[in-house]
């Protein structure tokens, strides 16, 4: 973080004020809007939380009933355990496979441009596509088992699409997939920025490759890897097109998520008011999720600034 | 490691670097040998397999040729309508985060971090949260139904993440530059026109691609604040597999998919190596 | 317009005698146009309304169609839009309880002068009627009807259990599964696993086993009903269906399996009539299945209808006015509904359509019989899988515990049914 640059000091008289209308503008018009319509969106959906909506929006007041509502029903409570393991276990395991690319790409190997863009490709095309086709390939009279299965290993098993409690992580596989090419730019970019005056000490030093990445390497990545999380995060916590194209939240209703459920209450159910009171209990999610992140983010900026 | 070591670790990083490159190419390949099959082949033997007859035709009716109702003229003027939404989107959406992105981190201003953080928070608020909203929105400015609409949707939503990719990046630029401008009376305008969009491509590259590709794929506001012969690439993607009383036209809808899917992983491709650059120069900070 | 005004409908003795010059006055006047919203977009559905949209500007009319590709949700979120900015469509396609769910969020066009004059209400079965006129007034017409709960008999896997006859209840299903099971058949129940096809094996097994039952349970959510006897009874059904399927289909399409029900390793489908279509457009042989009624314990043919239809929103452009009066008289025609039934798959509303003519399949004219049989003895009734019994709220409820069912053998029918019951009252 920065310090303040360049200070606005003293009250800019009229005909200042008038030659600078148009940064004030740029700045802000833009900047206003879109602050503008995060807020007032989030307080209109508040609002439409605590009424009896169906259809459309209407006025009117139901209190906490629409809450305890989706809070009773099993497919938010379902919904709710799968996002803990299914955020945790993704943003995790894409960090880990992200980094795992990142490194072996930063070998100064041949063809690495090829390699790069085979990783990064499943973010170019829509989530609508790729979870059809995961759903082809997990399914295992079509896909996976059944290609093992005709090679000749017909004891080989890989079930989970159709296993309630394994079909969450059908949706770990397609996102890792998916997204972790993300991760593995930015820590490639890292790595790639890793000042080379301290790889020239450790290896004068004699440290092996293990301990360079251990002791030198990895510990720059820190900030990196916090954006990682935070983008991961926000992948977890939206994702609604693949898995509405991969399992449609079944088996039965084992693989629901949030967003499902808001979309499903809103507008397949049309209980508006209800869909609306599971996107703010999704809002509460992200709070808990970022609060953190936010006062580590103060913290980090306070030593910066007592530095 | 970063100087040639010995030949065998060398040879393990290839041959898991393919194998893992391998599995990562296997959905693509399954959706490139579909584009080879027939509706019905696919219908009568399995999703996944080999092409027992090329049907190359699948491209020129994903192309060209299959009907969406009376609309009987392929992708082609989905992906038009498409063009028309993403691109002036992406332009806009990130020449504004640009400059928001660069008053936010360079311009200190009263009230900026907390404008900055309620922005930034934009990019965790679900979708489809905002669906309703921004059809009250688009009614009040009589721009429902037009491609206008789309384009000031999507520039108003992508700011929060070209905002926050650009501020991180400009972040790192000297300070020294800026005053140094200051003092030779260099204002807002001339400074980012002069010192900081110079600094920019590799970023701008960053926010480009990012935004090209989601406003490309997006597919929920596209089929709702639009009709028929406006709509976008993804709505004719997905009338391919919705019929109810048809077999799911797989083979046909995987050409489609492919031909839509070019400009995104043209965007990619060329931009990828861009994206590695420009992330390395300091947006991850 | 005479469509629009209730004061003019105190006539309605003559009402027929008045729409139809004022119909004549109208085109006159202006050229019919209509704006129309579906989710009829690709295939045969597309090739249905194209057609029909023909047909509307060969009678000199505009028509203006917007297909929302997608899941009916997708065209309600369109349709939604266009209420909430005050621009509804001329007609939107709506079908079941939910045209009078929306009928109270907007003004719709009073059809009880053109139903009339068309002869319509008493060519359609009764209980499809009332879904249309939810205040007494016809809003909305239904346009074709599929069944849900046909019987798909593959022909190879009969030879494999050397059984010529199509089980009529049942029992006699199951003995026919356990025969295919034993003669080879690996799979005797050819089912996907979608939210509605699981809907379908519960509302089949149900209305089946009573079609009463059903009726009270399922159609008027009756608490003593929903607690019966028959609710375990089908429960249990649905559990056996789903043994005899193949466990790795979990939630594909049904289409996925067709390949190996023509070849006799799967058996039987519990399927809509649009199966029919699906088979043939993937190019298999009439001559490779066989259709029957889905089992009915009584005997008699038990017909779980699925109608689709559209509503007419009121406008005041008189363009739009005339077109929806054109549209209304288009989709009663007879004629119109036999070209797009041909089209479709499906069997027309009007239950006075000869199906013996050219162009017309077995399956068609079964399903059209059936339905007549049905009405007669009073066993048609809504299918809830495809949302014609309760709204979707309801209706998502009731397939919420259907589909867990189906999912996971642990749930005992018994649980299912308490699940079933309490997923109706908090509904509520």
């Amino acid at each position: 973080m920065t310090n303040a640059v360049v200070t606005n000091t003293g009250r800019p008289g009229p005909p200042e004020m008038v030659r600078r209308l148009p940064e004030v503008l740029a700045i802000w018009v833009p900047l206003l809007l879109s602050a503008a319509h995060l807020v007032s969106f989030s307080l209109w959906t508040i609002w439409v939380s605590f009424t009896p909506s169906t259809l459309i929006p209407v006025a009117g007041w139901v209190g906490l009933r629409n809450y305890t509502a989706v809070l009773a029903s099993r497919n938010w409570q379902i919904a709710f355990d799968n996002l803990l393991l299914f955020g945790s276990a993704f943003v995790l395991l894409s960090l880990v496979t992200g980094l795992f690319l990142a490194i072996l790409l930063d070998q100064r190997i041949r063809g690495e441009n090829v390699l790069r863009s085979i990783f990064l490709y499943p973010l170019a095309v829509s989530f609508v596509v790729t979870g059809t086709v995961w759903s082809w390939l997990l399914n295992p009279g079509l896909g996976i088992e059944k290609l093992v299965h005709d090679l000749g290993w017909t004891s080989f098993k890989f079930d989970w699409l159709i296993d309630r409690d394994m079909a969450i992580w059908t949706i770990v596989v397609a996102a890792i997939w998916q997204s972790s090419g993300f991760a593995m730019a930015l820590f490639l970019a890292g790595l790639r920025s890793v000042d080379s005056d301290l790889i020239k000490a450790a290896q004068i030093d004699g440290a092996g490759p293990v301990r360079m990445y251990r002791r030198v390497i990895l510990p720059t990545l820190w900030p990196i890897t916090v954006t990682v999380i935070v983008i991961q995060l926000q992948f977890a916590i939206s994702t609604f097109d693949l898995v509405r194209a991969l399992t449609n939240g079944g088996p039965g209703i084992a693989t629901q998520l949030p967003a499902l459920v808001v979309y499903d209450l809103m507008f397949q159910r049309n209980l508006l008011g209800r869909g609306a009171a599971a996107a703010v209990l999704m809002l509460l999610i992200l709070l808990a999720v970022l609060l953190p992140y936010a006062a580590w983010r103060y913290l980090q900026r306070r030593r910066a600034a007592h530095a | 490691m970063r100087d040639r070591t010995f030949a065998p670790g060398r040879a393990l990083v290839y041959l898991v670097v393919s194998l893992v490159a391998a599995a990562w190419l296997v959905p693509l390949i399954v959706v490139v040998l579909n584009s080879l099959r027939s509706n019905e082949e696919i219908a009568q033997t399995s999703m996944i397999g080999w092409p027992q007859h090329w049907a190359f035709g699948n491209y020129l009716a994903a192309w060209s040729d299959f009907c969406v109702a009376q609309t009987c003229a392929g992708i082609r003027p989905y992906m038009l309508n498409s063009a028309l939404v993403t691109i002036p989107a992406t332009i806009f959406s990130t020449l504004l985060g640009a400059v928001a992105g660069y008053a936010v981190s360079l311009w200190r201003f009263r009230g900026d971090s907390w404008i900055y953080g309620i922005v930034t928070l934009g990019i965790f608020l679900p979708q489809q949260m905002r669906l309703l909203p921004w059809t009250i929105v688009l009614r009040d400015t009589g721009l429902m139904n037009t491609l206008t609409g789309l384009v000031v949707i999507h520039t108003i939503q992508g700011l929060s993440f070209t905002t926050l990719f650009c501020r991180n990046y400009y972040v790192a630029v000297p300070q020294e530059l800026i005053r140094a401008a200051r003092i030779d009376g260099a204002g807002f305008f001339r400074i980012f026109w002069r010192i900081i969009l110079p600094l920019s491509p590799p970023i701008l590259v960053v926010t480009v691609i990012w935004q090209f590709t989601h406003i490309w794929n997006e597919f929920l506001y596209g089929v709702t604040f639009t009709t028929g012969q406006q709509q976008p690439v993804t709505a004719a993607l997905i009338a391919l597999s919705a019929a109810v009383a048809d077999i799911p036209q797989h083979g046909v809808q995987s050409a489609a998919v492919l031909i839509a899917a070019l400009p995104t992983l043209l965007v990619y491709l060329l931009g990828g190596k861009y994206f590695v650059r420009g992330l390395t120069a300091g947006a991850v900070k | 317009m005479p469509i629009t005004t209730t004061r003019r409908r105190l006539l309605a003795g003559s009402a027929a005698a008045l729409a139809l010059p004022a119909f004549a006055r109208a085109q006159s006047a202006v050229k019919p146009r209509l704006t129309a919203i579906s989710q009829w977009s690709a295939g045969s559905d597309g090739a249905a309304i194209t057609a029909l949209g023909k047909k509307f500007e060969e009678k000199g009319g505009v028509w203006q169609h917007s297909p929302v590709p997608g899941f009916t949700t997708e065209m309600m979120n369109k349709l939604r839009a266009q209420i909430m900015a005050g621009d509804p469509p001329a007609c939107s396609q709506l079908k079941g309880p939910e045209i009078a769910a929306w009928s109270k969020i907007a003004p719709t066009v009073d059809l009880d002068a053109l139903v009339a004059a068309a002869g319509y209400e008493k060519v359609v079965a009764p209980d499809l009627a009332k879904l249309h006129k939810p205040a007494g007034k016809w809003i909305a017409l239904p346009l074709q009807i599929y069944s849900t709960n046909m019987l798909f008999l593959s022909k190879r896997a009969m030879d494999k259990a050397k059984a010529d006859k199509i089980p009529v209840t049942w029992a006699d299903f199951n003995d026919l599964a356990e025969k295919m099971k034993s003669g080879g058949v690996a799979f005797p129940v050819a089912n996907g696993g979608t939210r509605p096809d699981d809907g379908q094996k519960f509302e089949a097994s149900l209305a089946g086993i009573s079609p009463t039952a059903y009726r009270k349970a399922i159609m008027d959510l009756d608490k003593k009903a929903l607690e019966g006897p028959e609710i375990k009874a089908a429960f249990a059904q649905v559990r056996k269906i789903a043994d005899w399927m193949d466990p790795n289909v979990g939630a594909q399409h049904f289409s996925t399996n067709l390949k190996r029900f023509v070849e006799g390793e799967m058996g039987m489908m519990i399927m809509g009539g649009w199966a029919q279509g699906v088979l043939r457009n993937a190019g298999f042989k009439f001559e490779d299945f066989t259709i029957a009624p889905g089992p009915s314990d009584n005997g008699k043919p038990v017909f779980l209808l699925n109608a689709d239809a559209f509503i007419f929103w009121q406008r005041k452009e008189a363009d739009l006015q005339a077109g929806q009066t054109l549209m209304a008289q288009l989709v009663m025609d007879p004629a119109i509904q036999t070209m797009y039934s041909q089209i479709t798959g499906s069997i027309p509303v009007r239950t006075d359509v000869d199906l013996s003519g050219e162009g017309w399949s077995a399956g068609q004219r079964l399903t059209a019989a059936a339905l007549k049989d049905a009405i007669a003895s009073n066993q048609a009734v809504l299918s809830v899988a495809h949302n014609m019994a309760q709204e979707n709220g309801l209706t998502a409820a009731l397939i919420d515990v259907i589909t867990e069912f189906v999912k996971n053998k642990t749930i005992k029918p018994e649980q299912a049914a308490i699940r079933l019951a309490e997923a109706v009252e908090s509904a509520r």
